[in-house]
């Protein structure tokens, strides 16, 4: 697991900024911390905790800003079958499956023996899921100061494309990734990005099946 | 507005959960590598197109030497966003 803890730090320097704003944005919303808190201790997925918080600001009725946070979730389903081959998925291993877990671990898992997989993915998850909460908490009681450097939240913010980048390396002569990848893009500047996201793992999953 | 956070919550959970223990009934095919393309497309270009696409990209390009010579993913990150933080105080 101290493996992956320390993996993970590039995700939690990229998640801590977000969550501060996130905690922050909720404290102006109005709502309690508890309620803040537990979103980011229950749901743990970025996109749609602020998908939640902004449709209830506005007024939206509760159960359909639940349902539209789901379907901005969508992508999610993809992310286990394509870790299955290294990793059997369980509820712990599920909780924390974010993007940036996914996409780290399905670059590290294969390098690593079967019986080392779950502490890795586990200390990846955990060390996020930490970096979430921490940040969510310092937003939500008022520390939205730390980010009041706006060169320092800004820059912390590239972490995430960094480690993408990096990650996407090795698949960047891959075809049809780079077909799924264009889709999404394409829809992400029509400001439609879950579901772009959801049609790149569409075009992952048909497209790369054999007859 | 409990129930919707439990119900958000809840059914996150499943459409992670799920589909990873369903042996055999979804084959990821290349939606792995398909969605790391697209999550880094999506992270790194805001739109509209702007001229911050040059920043980021000439963050990006640091980020991949950085990587290149180092060998080390953590402190390539690190690098990046350095660069990135100094490109923006131009």
């Amino acid at each position: 697991m101290r493996e992956g803890l320390e993996a993970a730090w590039p995700i939690a320097l990229g998640y801590f900024p977000v969550a501060v704003a996130f905690g922050a944005l909720g404290a102006q919303a109005g709502l309690g911390y508890l309620w803040i808190q537990l979103t980011s201790l229950l749901v743990f997925a970025g996109a749609s905790q602020f998908a939640l918080l902004g449709l209830l600001a506005q007024g939206v009725p509760p159960l359909l800003a639940a349902t539209l946070g789901l379907l901005l979730n969508l992508r999610h389903a993809f992310y286990g079958p394509a870790l299955r081959p290294y990793l059997k998925g369980g509820p712990l291993e599920a909780f924390f499956l974010t993007d940036e877990v996914f996409a780290l671990a399905l670059k590290a898992l294969p390098g690593l023996l079967p019986e080392e997989r779950r502490g890795y993915f586990l200390g990846l998850g955990l060390g996020a899921y930490l970096s979430w909460n921490l940040g969510t908490a310092l937003g939500a009681l008022g520390a939205k100061g730390l980010l009041a450097w706006p060169v320092l939240g800004e820059a912390l913010s590239f972490a995430l494309p960094a480690l993408f980048l990096l990650l996407a390396l090795p698949h960047l002569r891959n075809p049809l990734a780079l077909l799924a990848g264009g889709a999404a893009l394409a829809l992400h500047l029509l400001g439609q990005t879950a579901w772009g996201l959801f049609l790149a793992g569409v075009i992952g999953l048909f497209g790369g099946r054999r007859p | 507005m409990t129930l919707a956070l439990l119900l958000l919550a809840l059914g996150t959970f499943l459409l992670r959960l799920l589909p990873w223990r369903g042996e055999g009934s979804l084959r990821a095919g290349q939606a792995g590598p398909a969605l790391v393309v697209a999550l880094f497309l999506v992270s790194a270009f805001s739109p509209p197109p702007s001229p911050e696409w040059l920043r980021t990209g000439l963050a990006l390009l640091g980020t991949y030497l950085g990587a290149r010579l180092t060998g080390n993913l953590g402190l390539a990150v690190f690098l990046g966003v350095g660069l990135y933080g100094l490109l923006g105080l131009l």
